[in-house]
């Protein structure tokens, strides 16, 4: 088992260095994260919309469309000069690869969730009652975000071996990404007008049952993705 | 006897078009097999299979004897392979690509071994540089210090010599020589025949998929063998 993980984190840790040293995904993310903040700002009244009605729709949006430009290139990398095909003539077990890559991902869309936060933060002045409950608030956007990257992640690797590319995958990911959006939306609405997390509870197990699902479902249908 | 290698009716299909067909050979420990072939002829995806990346729609390999499907794993500690591609990021140093590929590998004593191999590649005062910034003959041997690290008893060698210059190429030329001087078993794909004949304990040539020569190199030489490989391939054609 601590080789396996050792063999998760190798992926993981490998992964992000790389994007370290480009900044391709992160800047790609990052920029559309502020320049949608920028736009809703201009986009939408506020003398006859409060802000905080509709900011949790409005911050998932960013992430999930945002997180789609970066995650989507998450096989590209490998793609470069063959590197899958050397990790591929390893041993590395092939759900280990995935969890690695979904680690990875989720490493960096945090990084971006937590600017989106600050730019609409700035942006609409929210006063989103933080301070009762940021572990909340935190353990709804984790478990949303998780299964995004999950689901994401196996479906790029689709997109990398097909023809149509990163424009296949919007329309693959999308249509299954709807519980992440009913369930978060929903709980992140809830925690932004300061209501206990008693009420949030079952929003949060339908997420947690969500990213399990497609993290389990991901690490098996993954070899057979990946194998040509 | 024990073999290194063997292949068994190994068949490839993409869709109607047959890339591999009933392919078998066998090859003992420390032979190495060149494989000729014009382009299309089926040399890539015959060694992406020998490696384990690319399943054989029928037909099997073994390894030691021993033998291997896509599905299990544990057996790809014993192949190494070379590409035309590098196999390596190029935004990590060569240091950090070894290290990542020998984490994968499950070697332990990465700290030591490294540094050896790169020492022995000459390419110690490059290890940390970016690949990227290699030129592509470092970058090469880079590769089959990446693909050797875990000392593998296979080695399969895609057209290793693409894109080489030629004082690249005969250090290139060296190093796959010294691969012959232990027990190693080797496949080198090309379709340059001096090159693959020079090292080549016995040949085949690659036709529309099939091995429509498979022999030992015996006293071939090149400009001999050139002739023959040109009437076998027109001869099929």
């Amino acid at each position: 088992m601590r080789d396996y993980l050792r063999l998760v984190w190798t992926i993981a840790g490998k992964d992000v260095l790389v994007e370290v040293r480009t900044r391709q995904r992160l800047a790609a993310m990052g920029a559309f994260a502020v320049l949608v903040g920028i736009l809703f700002n201009y986009a939408l009244d506020t003398t006859q919309v409060r802000a905080e009605a509709i900011a949790s729709g409005l911050i998932w949006m960013t992430i999930l469309f945002g997180g789609m430009l970066g995650l989507g290139r998450t096989f590209q990398l490998e793609l470069e000069d063959g590197a899958l095909t050397g990790i591929l003539q390893s041993p590395i077990p092939l759900d280990a690869l995935y969890l690695g890559k979904v680690l990875a991902n989720f490493i960096l869309l945090a990084i971006i969730v937590a600017l989106v936060f600050v730019v609409f933060g700035v942006f609409f002045g929210l006063s989103l009652r933080l301070d009762r409950n940021p572990a909340g608030l935190g353990g709804v956007v984790a478990l949303g975000v998780l299964g995004f990257v999950a689901l994401t992640t196996l479906f790029s690797a689709v997109a990398a071996r097909s023809t149509m590319g990163e424009s296949l995958l919007p329309v693959l990911v999308f249509p299954l990404v709807v519980p992440v959006v009913i369930y978060g939306t929903t709980a992140t609405d809830r925690l932004f007008a300061g209501r206990p997390l008693a009420e949030v509870t079952g929003n949060m197990r339908m997420l947690a049952a969500f990213s399990l699902v497609i993290l389990v479902a991901g690490a098996f249908l993954f070899r057979y993705v990946i194998e040509e | 006897m024990s073999f290194g290698l063997e292949a068994d009716g190994l068949v490839r299909t993409f869709g109607g078009l047959h890339a591999v067909e009933d392919v078998s050979f066998r090859l003992a420990p420390g032979e190495l097999l060149a494989v000729f072939g014009p382009n299309g002829a089926g040399k890539t995806t015959l060694l992406r299979m020998l490696a384990g990346t690319l399943r054989p729609s029928a037909g099997s390999v073994r390894v030691g004897g021993r033998p291997t499907n896509v599905g299990e794993r544990g057996w790809r500690r014993r192949v190494g392979m070379v590409s035309h591609q590098s196999l390596l990021y190029p935004q990590l140093s060569a240091e950090e690509n070894l290290r990542f590929y020998g984490r994968l590998f499950g070697l332990k004593d990465l700290d030591e071994r490294i540094p050896r191999r790169l020492r022995a590649a000459h390419l110690s005062d490059r290890g940390g540089m970016p690949v990227r910034e290699l030129s592509r003959g470092l970058r090469q041997r880079v590769a089959l210090v990446r693909a050797l690290l875990h000392d593998p008893d296979v080695v399969l060698l895609d057209e290793p010599y693409m894109g080489l210059d030629a004082s690249a190429a005969d250090r290139l030329r060296t190093q796959l020589a010294s691969l012959k001087n232990g027990s190693r078993t080797v496949v080198l794909v090309t379709h340059n025949v001096g090159q693959g004949l020079e090292l080549a304990d016995r040949i085949a040539v690659q036709f529309r998929g099939r091995f429509v020569a498979l022999e030992d190199r015996g006293h071939w030489d090149a400009e001999g063998f050139e002739g023959f490989y040109r009437a076998t391939v027109e001869g099929v054609g």
